[in-house]
C-alpha cells in the first residue's frame, strides 16, 4: 500500500516530454474508439441489435466462444500446471510452441488448422476418407479455432499465477502426506484462482474476437459459422448501421472484460 | 491547465510535421521532376491482369510508380468513401462504382466477366450441370451477396433453379478460390477468368450468361493527376484489352 502511494507521487512529476508522448499514446488508442461511437445509429440501436442477422451472429459467437473457453480451461489448466512445475528440460521446448498462436498472424493460424484438419489435411484427409466427416464450414471448426487462439492466453497467465504461489506450501502439504492430486486441487489451484479467472476471460475474449483464422478454417455462413466479427466485415459493405451496432456491442464487451480483468490481473501479479 | 497546454502543444507539433512533410515532397517533385506515384484500387478478380497491365505501363512510363491495392470491390468502395487515397478505382460491379459517384465521377466500362461453376479438373464429384449443386453431398461455396461475384452468383443460381445453400459466403473471390484450390470444397462459383488462370480447374457455364455477367468499370478521382489519367487510358488501350481478353475477360458488353 505504501509502495503504491509513493508511485502515485512520482507519476505526477512525470517530465513534460514523457507526458506529451503519453498523451499522444492515449489519443492514438482513444480517438478511433470515440470515432466509432459517433457513427453508431443509437436511435435505432435496439431495432438493429434485434434484427435476424445480428441475433444469428450473436448466437454463433456467444455459443462458440463459451464452449471454446471451457475447453481451453479443461486442457489449459493441466498444461499450465505442467509448465509451471514440470521438468525444465522439457517445459523449455513445450512453452514456446504452446504460446506461439498468441503472436501468430490469424491467417497463419487458419492455414495451420486447415493443414491439419481440412479435407486434404494431415488428419482431416484420413477422417474424411473413413467417415465422410469434414470439419471446415462447421460450427465445430469455429470452436476449435477459438481454442487454438484462446488457450495460449490462459496457459500464459495461469502458468505465471502458479509460479507466483510459494512452492513451499505445496511441499509442506506433500510432506504432511497429501498426494499430488490433492495438493493441486486444495493448494495450488485455489491460490492461483485469480490467474485462472483472468486467463479464462482472456481466452474467451480472444475466441470471441477472432476473425481471420475463423474465416479461413470455418468459412462464413449466417447461423452456422458467421461470428460477430465476420458479421461486422460483411455488413460494412452493405448495411453499415448493423456493422456499427455490432461493433459497439463488441466494444462494450471489451470494456467490461478489461475492468473485470484489471482486478484479477493485479491480484495475480502483485504478490 | 497543464492538460490544456499539452493539447495545444500536441496540435502544434502535429501540424508542423504535417506541413513539413508536405513541403518536402513538393520540393522533391519540383526538383527532380520524376517518380510520380499513383495508387490504384482494383477488384480482387483483377489481381493477375492488373499486375500485368501495370508492369507494361511501367515499361512505357518509367517515371510513374503504380501501387495497386486489391480487395473486394465493395470493400474498396467503402474505403474510398472513408477518404482512402485512391487515384484510380477499378470496380467489378456497377453498384460498387455508383456508390462512389462523388469520389470517382466519370467511370468507363472496360471489360466484362461472368461467374461460372468451377470444379477440379479431375471432377471427382462428376459435376455435369448447374442443378448438380442441389445434391446434398456436394460442398460448394460462393461470394457473399453484396460482393459483385456473389450478386452475380445469386442471380445465375436463381435462374437455373438451384435451391441448395452454399456452405460459406466468402468476403471476396480470392477467398472462394483458395478454398476450391486447397480441395476443401467440391465446387465454387467464381469468375471465368479465375478458371482461365488455373490449369487444374474446369468450369461449367450457367444457362443464362447475361444474369451471370458483371461489368468492370474504371475511373479516376476528382483530384487525380495526369499520371492517373494516363493509367486509365492505358487500361482502355488496345494492348491492355489484349491482356484482359487473353485472361478470359470479354469486351465491355454495352
Amino acid at each position: 500500500m505504501r509502495h503504491q502511494v509513493k508511485r502515485a507521487q512520482t507519476s505526477s512529476k512525470l517530465n513534460p516530454g514523457l507526458a506529451l508522448l503519453a498523451l499522444v499514446g492515449f489519443f492514438v488508442i482513444a480517438l478511433p474508439v470515440l470515432a466509432l461511437l459517433t457513427r453508431v445509429p443509437w436511435s435505432s440501436f435496439f431495432e438493429i441489435a434485434m434484427s435476424e442477422s445480428v441475433l444469428l451472429a450473436l448466437e454463433v459467437s456467444v455459443v462458440t466462444s463459451i464452449i471454446s473457453a471451457v475447453i481451453s480451461v479443461l486442457l489449459g489448466v493441466p498444461l499450465a500446471w505442467y509448465l509451471a512445475r514440470g521438468p525444465q528440460t522439457k517445459t523449455r521446448w513445450i512453452r514456446p510452441i504452446v504460446i506461439a498462436p498468441l503472436v501468430m498472424p490469424p491467417t497463419v493460424s487458419g492455414i495451420a488448422l486447415l493443414t491439419l484438419m481440412g479435407r486434404n489435411g494431415m488428419f482431416g484427409k484420413y477422417i474424411y476418407e473413413t467417415t465422410g466427416y469434414s470439419m471446415p464450414f462447421t460450427t465445430t471448426a469455429v470452436i476449435v479455432t477459438g481454442v487454438f487462439v484462446g488457450m495460449p492466453f490462459l496457459v500464459l497467465v495461469l502458468e505465471s499465477a502458479f509460479r507466483q504461489t510459494p512452492i513451499e506450501l505445496e511441499e509442506a502439504a506433500a510432506t504432511l502426506g497429501a498426494p499430488p492430486t490433492r495438493v493441486f486441487w486444495r493448494i495450488a489451484l485455489p491460490l492461483a484462482k485469480s490467474g485462472l479467472i483472468a486467463g479464462a476471460v482472456l481466452a474467451w475474449a480472444r475466441a470471441l474476437g477472432e476473425f481471420g483464422a475463423t474465416l479461413m478454417f470455418a468459412g462464413s455462413l449466417p447461423g452456422v459459422t458467421r461470428t460477430m466479427p465476420m458479421a461486422v466485415y460483411s455488413a460494412m459493405e452493405s448495411d453499415q448501421g448493423s456493422a456499427f451496432v455490432v461493433s459497439a456491442i463488441l466494444l462494450a464487451v471489451a470494456i467490461v472484460v478489461v475492468f473485470f480483468l484489471r482486478s484479477n490481473l493485479i491480484k495475480t501479479f502483485s504478490r | 491547465m497543464l492538460a490544456k497546454k499539452l493539447v495545444a502543444l500536441t496540435i502544434c507539433i502535429l501540424t508542423i510535421t504535417g506541413c513539413s512533410i508536405k513541403s518536402d515532397s513538393a520540393i522533391q517533385a519540383a526538383e527532380s521532376n520524376s517518380e510520380t506515384e499513383i495508387t490504384v484500387f482494383a477488384a480482387a478478380s483483377l489481381t493477375q491482369t492488373f499486375t500485368e497491365i501495370s508492369k507494361q505501363f511501367g515499361v512505357e512510363n518509367p517515371d510513374i510508380k503504380v501501387t495497386i491495392s486489391f480487395a473486394g470491390s465493395a470493400t474498396l468502395a467503402e474505403q474510398i468513401k472513408q477518404g482512402a487515397p485512391a487515384d484510380v478505382f477499378a470496380s467489378a460491379s456497377q453498384s460498387a462504382m455508383s456508390s462512389v459517384v462523388k469520389e470517382i465521377p466519370n467511370p468507363k466500362t472496360f471489360a466484362s466477366n461472368r461467374v461460372v461453376i468451377a470444379y477440379p479438373a479431375a471432377n471427382p464429384k462428376n459435376i455435369m450441370a448447374s442443378l448438380d449443386l442441389n445434391k446434398t453431398d456436394l460442398v460448394w461455396i460462393q461470394c457473399d451477396h453484396q460482393v459483385p461475384c456473389g450478386a452475380a452468383a445469386d442471380k445465375a443460381l436463381a435462374v437455373d433453379g438451384v435451391t441448395a445453400q452454399p456452405k460459406s459466403l466468402e468476403p471476396d473471390v480470392n477467398s472462394v478460390l483458395a478454398k476450391l484450390l486447397t480441395g476443401e470444397v467440391d465446387a465454387a462459383i467464381v469468375y471465368l477468368t479465375d478458371v482461365f488462370a488455373n490449369a487444374n480447374l474446369r468450369s461449367l457455364e450457367f444457362s443464362n450468361k447475361e444474369s451471370a455477367a458483371t461489368s468492370y468499370s474504371i475511373g479516376t478521382s476528382d483530384a487525380a493527376s495526369a499520371a492517373a489519367q494516363a493509367f486509365v487510358a492505358y487500361v482502355l488501350s488496345q494492348s491492355s484489352q489484349q491482356i484482359l481478353i487473353s485472361a478470359g475477360f470479354d469486351a465491355p458488353s454495352s
